[in-house]
């Protein structure tokens, strides 16, 4: 495992100095008269079409989740992995019916994060803290999640894993954190937009030759989910029970379609609630580019569901499996010990730097967005009301560094096991927005301190039940499932569901006892608005962002 | 606060099927994902394929199809002679 094979290396190396390049030169791109402007730094100058909001959604969409965490998920326990394929089916349906709102009332106001909304939205101070500090706190986990991708694949090329020194060990995880940092810092939102381009060609690239070519190697799809299937049914002398399910199961115990489901249906509400996915929407020039992308989407899911099953491929080579289970059946290895195993170094380096910049581009659109929200609505709200857009600029670059330190501290405290819980822990709290986002982009029914009140719960109930799952291997956080009324439901599901009925009670006493619900500056005909419906072309280049400041 | 739906010359209200089509669609799409006892199974197979694995994979075309197929719709709702008239820089009509 220590051995560096020179091939590999030189080429992952070659790909990260390029996209490295281009990520400091994407400052430049299609650039305006003032760059330390948010609208410009955290937004690209809301001038983005619909193919590079295809690629920017994308790149949110694609990430080490995928590369690494779900194909984890499926090598360890089956079928329930395959959650995250109907998840990425049923985002865009659910997408569809408010992301068009949001950004239509973002133009006609100018929010640049979701917290700008609910402040506009409610009145409320203390509601947008709220939002702002959820956001934050969300992105965390799912930026470590990123950096634990990237130290899998580190760790197969055999890079970095001979030290016992921690800081040596970790060191090309550093360096490929602090050029990220950089871009970051200097490109904004740009950066990861253009680099999107590249990452995407290479990740095309490599999971159809992969698909098509290691079926043949390996016997065929026959192989392959029968070797799953006799795996999956098969006892685990260690539990006594099987190692997992090949097809969602619904016993009476044991029962994983509910999971499956709740999983599904969890993170297809939670992922348009993160506030990176909310900048890349409001990153769009117009209201149809976010519409169109909704039906483009899911041609990414399909690669998504491909790569699910290096899973069940990891399973059926041997090879693969012994590696896996010499490197402490650390299921995260199970994509890169694939490739390792199945194709010649040149490509290997091709699909290693695929998913290492997958993960690289995410990271900086979340840290951008987390940085957003730090700037806006917890800076310039309570220390600095009369920050300039150069003063909030510099504030969100260097507040995006802070953001990736912390997200290293997470990657580095908690357990390993399955990453994909990283991701799923953010889903918990970030689906407490909910019923103050898409409830107040379709009413103002609710009353702000009810919304509150409901948040605290729903965050209260879902971090301590979080907190309390554990497995053979952690006490603690080891899940995101728990039992409810006999079945296993995601605890961001039923956190929410708590959420909203304090939130509907509340508003109920609230309303009756006439409470002050706070000013709503925003009008109905706004949530459908497009400024540009009547088109007056712009040349590019020109700041489009300046309709509603 | 009342929304579009309630306004007097409401989209929704001046193309009821549409509007009714619309929302099929949008839940079919979801319903025929979330609800996991259809697909849960291994028959019929597509190939070396168990059916669970081959109805996700052939979903996501059929996601795009049904979506494309809502903003077609979508397009109808607007009333195409007044569109231009009442776009404005503050606020369009429902698209």
């Amino acid at each position: 495992m220590s051995h560096v094979n020179t091939t590999v290396f030189t080429i992952v190396v070659a790909l990260f100095v390029l996209v490295t390049g281009v990520g400091f030169a994407a400052g430049h791109w299609r650039r305006a008269s003032d760059m330390m402007h948010l609208d410009e730094w955290g937004l690209g100058g809301r001038g983005f079409g619909t193919l590079i909001t295809w690629f920017l959604l994308g790149g949110d969409l694609y990430t080490a989740y995928t590369f690494i965490a779900v194909p984890a998920l499926v090598f360890g326990s089956g079928s329930i992995g395959f959650f995250a394929v109907a998840y990425t089916i049923m985002v865009f349906p659910i997408a569809l019916i408010f992301l068009p709102r949001l950004w239509s009332v973002s133009r006609v106001h100018g929010y640049v994060t979701p917290a700008d909304f609910i402040r506009g939205r409610y009145g409320s101070r203390g509601l947008a803290l709220a939002a702002a500090f959820t956001g934050i706190l969300a992105l965390m986990p799912y930026i470590a999640l990123q950096l634990v991708g990237i130290d899998a694949v580190l760790q197969v090329m055999g890079v970095g894993t001979t030290s016992t020194n921690t800081f040596v060990k970790d060191l090309p995880l550093i360096i490929a954190f602090l050029v990220l940092a950089a871009f970051t810092y200097f490109s904004g939102l740009r950066a990861p937009a253009m680099i999107a381009f590249i990452k995407d060609t290479l990740i095309y690239v490599f999971v159809l030759v992969a698909i098509f070519y290691i079926p043949t190697r390996i016997g065929g799809w026959g192989h392959i989910f029968g070797a799953a299937q006799t795996h999956f049914e098969s006892i685990n002398p260690k539990t006594g029970k099987p190692y997992g399910t090949f097809i969602p199961t619904s016993k009476a115990i044991g029962s994983t379609q509910f999971d499956f489901a709740s999983l599904a249906l969890g993170s297809a509400i939670a992922l348009f609630l993160y506030p990176h996915t909310i900048t890349g929407t409001l990153a769009a020039k117009r209201r149809t580019v976010v519409k169109r992308n909704m039906v483009y989407l899911p041609t990414y899911s399909v690669l998504l569901a491909l790569i699910a099953l290096f899973g069940y491929m990891a399973i059926a080579d041997p090879a693969t499996s012994a590696s896996i289970k010499k490197a402490g059946g650390n299921a995260q290895l199970a994509v890169p010990y694939l490739f390792q195993h199945m194709f010649p170094p040149w490509f290997q380096g091709i699909a290693f730097a695929g998913i290492i910049i997958g993960a690289l581009v995410p990271a900086a659109i979340m840290a951008i967005a987390a940085a957003n929200l730090f700037t806006r609505n917890i800076f310039k709200e309570f220390f600095k009301p009369d920050a300039s857009p150069r003063l909030q600029t510099q504030m969100s670059q260097w507040a995006s560094l802070v953001v990736k330190i912390g997200a290293l501290l997470f990657a580095i405290e908690l357990p390993k096991t399955f990453s994909i819980n990283l991701q799923l822990l953010g889903g918990i709290w970030i689906l407490q927005l909910a019923p103050m986002m898409i409830g107040g982009l379709f009413t103002r029914w609710f009353h702000r301190w009810a919304l509150l009140t409901g948040w605290l719960a729903g965050m209260a109930y879902g971090t301590i039940a979080a907190y309390n799952v554990s497995s053979p291997t952690a006490s603690h956080w080891a899940g995101s499932s728990d039992i409810v009324f006999g079945h296993s439901v995601y605890i961001g599901l039923t956190a929410v569901i708590i959420n909203l009925v304090v939130a509907v009670v509340l508003t109920l006493v609230l309303k009756a006892t006439k409470v002050p619900e706070g000013i709503d500056e925003t009008l109905p005909h706004q949530y459908t608005a497009d400024p540009e419906d009547t088109p007056a072309p712009a040349p590019a280049g020109v700041g489009l962002g300046t309709a509603a400041d | 606060m009342t929304q579009a739906n309630n306004k007097p010359r409401s989209p929704i209200a001046a193309h009821p099927i549409t509007s009714a089509a619309i929302a099929i669609l949008i839940a079919a799409d979801i319903f025929f994902v979330l609800f996991t006892p259809i697909y849960a199974r291994i028959t019929p197979k597509l190939g070396n394929w168990p059916f669970f694995y081959w109805y996700l994979l052939v979903y996501m075309p059929v996601t795009s199809l049904a979506l494309w197929l809502t903003l077609r719709l979508q397009n109808r709702l607007k009333q195409p002679p007044q569109d231009p008239a009442t776009a404005t820089q503050e606020g369009g009509v429902r698209s």
